[in-house]
């Protein structure tokens, strides 16, 4: 009887995908990891844009779909607090693989909606919800927020009870 | 056959040749014979039952609340279990749930609303004709529940007049069913949750 698969163990697929990715950026990925036979690698926001548009294009990889685009918020870290997680599909490949970047207060990342337009509305809740910038985004407005809304919400430091202002904040006045 | 009757008559189909004589069917009835009316009592007709414009609307109304089809959160899942087979609110007239306002008697709250979604939902009781009824479904729209956050209602009542809160998370279709029965005795009595209200709390609030 043959012995099962483990589950941490990489397909053929995502070990081909580690070797081209690791040949072409190897110095430049920050940090690298597998759990669970997934990838994961952490570039530097400079290279952000280089590396998905590399993913997308390259032929042995074929990175078709952004599948998700989303922050996080880790108020213990110092210098960079934030981070930027964009999950890729290759449905050619069958295959994913999960990017991610780690940013400062203050520091913006360059739009991904010229490779996958379906990340305007992800970069748009993550600006919202992080207050994350994205350059070149063409409609960086608040989506889920009354428009007067004050604040990021998901950030670590937001209140998690009472309602901001008091009871109903919103002018509801043009609006009903 | 009588002479100069009229002959109603109806081929059988079993026989085409024979006709059935079915004058006495169509015989005019004969009046109704009223019992006479007491000596020196003039107001009692017998037969006839007096009551007012309302009170006969109300009663129609009691028989066929149609609520706005508006699911909001998860107690819209116990409402749709009402209006299916187990607890089946169509016995009482219930079930045309109707997707546009104005045909509405009035709407189901059914789960918390968020700041985005309050001008919408007042937007929508507006354009239900009079009059109308709020059930104020779950605790997340009665109060706010454990959302005491910086986006959602704290309670509905701020932004409508509600006629009866079903309390619950999410409250069980017989729960829903009882507020139901709690709003088709507001029916019958004639009360409304804007009764004594010159406009609805968001609009007075907002000073028009």
């Amino acid at each position: 009887m043959a012995q099962a698969k483990s589950i941490d163990e990489l397909s053929a697929v995502h070990k081909q995908v580690a070797s081209v990715l690791q040949s072409k950026f190897g110095r430049k990925f920050a940090e690298s990891s597998t759990f669970r036979g997934e990838l994961t690698y952490v570039v530097a926001p400079e290279d952000w844009h280089a590396v998905l548009e590399f993913c997308r294009d390259t032929e042995e990889l074929q990175f078709d779909r952004l599948d998700c685009l989303c922050g996080n918020h880790f108020p213990e870290r110092e210098e960079a607090p934030f981070e930027v997680i964009a999950n890729l599909v290759s449905i050619p490949n069958t295959t994913r693989v999960r990017v991610k970047t780690r940013l400062s207060e203050d520091q913006s990342l360059p739009t991904v909606t010229d490779l996958w337009p379906s990340a305007g509305f992800d970069e748009r809740e993550t600006w919202e919800m992080y207050g994350i910038g994205f350059e070149g985004n063409p409609n960086l407005t608040r989506l889920l927020t009354v428009p007067d809304f004050n604040g990021f919400p998901l950030r670590k430091d937001f209140p998690l009870q009472g309602t901001v202002g008091g009871r109903i904040r919103w002018d509801f006045k043009g609006e009903i | 056959m009588e002479e100069g009757s009229a002959f109603v008559g109806i081929a059988d189909p079993r026989d085409p040749r024979e006709i059935r004589d079915l004058s006495a069917a169509f015989k005019r009835p004969s009046p109704i014979e009223l019992p006479q009316t007491l000596e020196g009592d003039e107001e009692h007709v017998p037969g006839v039952l007096t009551t007012t414009l309302d009170k006969i609307i109300n009663f129609g109304a009691t028989v066929s609340y149609w609520p706005l089809l508006f699911g909001l959160a998860c107690c819209a899942i116990e409402m749709m279990a009402c209006a299916g087979p187990r607890w089946d609110i169509s016995r009482f007239g219930m079930e045309a749930m109707r997707a546009s306002p104005r045909q509405a008697d009035g709407m189901i709250v059914a789960g918390w609303v968020s700041l985005k979604m309050a001008p919408r939902v007042i937007r929508l009781y507006e354009q239900i004709p009079d009059p109308k009824w709020v059930l104020v479904m779950g605790s997340c729209a009665t109060s706010g529940n454990i959302w005491d956050t910086y986006n959602i209602v704290q309670g509905v009542d701020a932004l409508l007049p509600v006629d009866v809160y079903v309390p619950g998370c999410p409250p069980r279709p017989e729960a829903l069913w009882q507020g139901l029965e709690m709003i088709r005795k507001r029916i019958r009595e004639g009360k409304h949750g804007y009764d004594g209200m010159h406009t609805i709390p968001i609009r007075a609030a907002m000073g028009e």
